[in-house]
């Protein structure tokens, strides 16, 4: 019941930011562009009767037939069991969003992830850097087209000086 | 007079049974090898079965080798337990220069050998041999704690034999 009404407010958003909306297996999913997502997860935090305060996970998703990366955002309502998702789409080629960090301190070393793995950069991001590989790994492992270095290049090990 | 040779006697037999002449080099070998101390330190699923080799069902302690110490200065014996990432890797490299000589590694498991299920991850290290020199390989995903001690057993035998290493090794 309580969904049906979460179902209802973000169809509503939807239509407010010209994003799509569609209900998967009972979850309310909105995709929207890129430069609106300031804005609908402000609104989605601030939904009336269940706010979804809570941030439980952001990632994202490479295409590369359609050009598009989608970064999503799982948030979670805290007066019951209700999720939504927001997909927000950027260009693959400059995959630019607004950070989540003005609103959710704790998306902060989630941004730096997707950053290091998908290669989206955060605007406004405190501290963006890589947070699971090293710093002078070059490419971005989880895009689909990343080619893995041979097991001989990958024995060719360089350490990195103090100081680099 | 008589009373003094049969103490001379005595202290002769005495000498015989008491006193071994050997060269320093093997006496030192045969003592490293009966007592190595291993650095503690664990990267995966292999410290964990290390781990049990260290508790009283396997008893490292059998052998001598239960002195896990914590810091690589007091160590003579690295157990590369685990995966190496590339990330891990410099660690792994310093902890191995801090230890004093004479050092030796052994490469616990199919990880730390060569790389295992994670050869093809792009953070992956294939095999630490690319970075340290290893003595002992002990195959297993993850071996259990009797392929540990083989394996340090195996270990001894080449602490306490140089010669027939480099006779093993370079065939002179």
């Amino acid at each position: 019941m309580e969904n049906s009404v979460l179902l209802k407010l973000v169809e509503e958003l939807a239509q407010k930011l010209d994003g799509e909306f569609e209900a998967s297996l009972g979850t309310p999913v909105l995709k929207i562009k890129g430069a609106r997502t300031t804005e609908a997860l402000q609104a989605a935090r601030n939904f009336s009767g269940t706010p979804c305060e809570f941030l439980h996970d952001l990632t994202a998703v490479d295409y590369p037939d359609r050009n598009e990366i989608e970064v999503v955002y799982h948030l979670t309502s805290l007066r019951g069991p209700q999720m939504i998702r927001i997909k927000a789409v950027v260009d693959r080629n400059n995959p630019v969003i607004d950070t989540a960090v003005r609103i959710w301190p704790g998306a902060d070393f989630m941004e730096r992830e997707c950053f290091d793995l998908m290669g989206v950069k955060f605007n406004g991001h405190p501290d963006l850097r890589r947070i699971l590989l090293w710093d002078d790994f070059e490419g971005h492992p989880l895009r689909k087209d990343y080619v893995t270095p041979s097991v001989e290049e990958r024995k060719r090990l360089r350490i990195m000086q103090p100081g680099e | 007079m008589e009373v003094d040779n049969e103490k001379q006697h005595e202290a002769d037999e005495m000498v015989k049974k008491n006193i071994i002449l050997a060269k320093l080099d093997d006496v030192l070998n045969w003592g490293r090898g009966w007592s190595f101390w291993p650095v503690s330190f664990g990267l995966a699923c292999c410290a964990i079965e290390m781990m049990a080799a260290g508790g009283p069902r396997f008893d490292i302690s059998r052998f001598g080798y239960e002195v896990f110490r914590p810091t690589p200065r007091q160590a003579d014996l690295m157990i590369v337990a685990g995966t190496v990432t590339r990330k891990m890797a410099p660690a792994v490299k310093k902890i191995y220069d801090q230890m004093a000589e004479p050092k030796w590694v052994i490469s616990m498991g199919s990880c730390a050998n060569s790389g295992g299920p994670f050869v093809d991850s792009y953070a992956v290290l294939p095999g630490v041999d690319s970075i340290i020199p290893v003595d002992v390989y002990i195959p297993g995903c993850p071996p259990r704690p009797e392929s540990l001690f083989y394996g340090l057993l195996q270990l001894k035998q080449k602490v306490q034999n140089p010669a027939k290493v480099r006779l093993a090794k370079h065939g002179k």
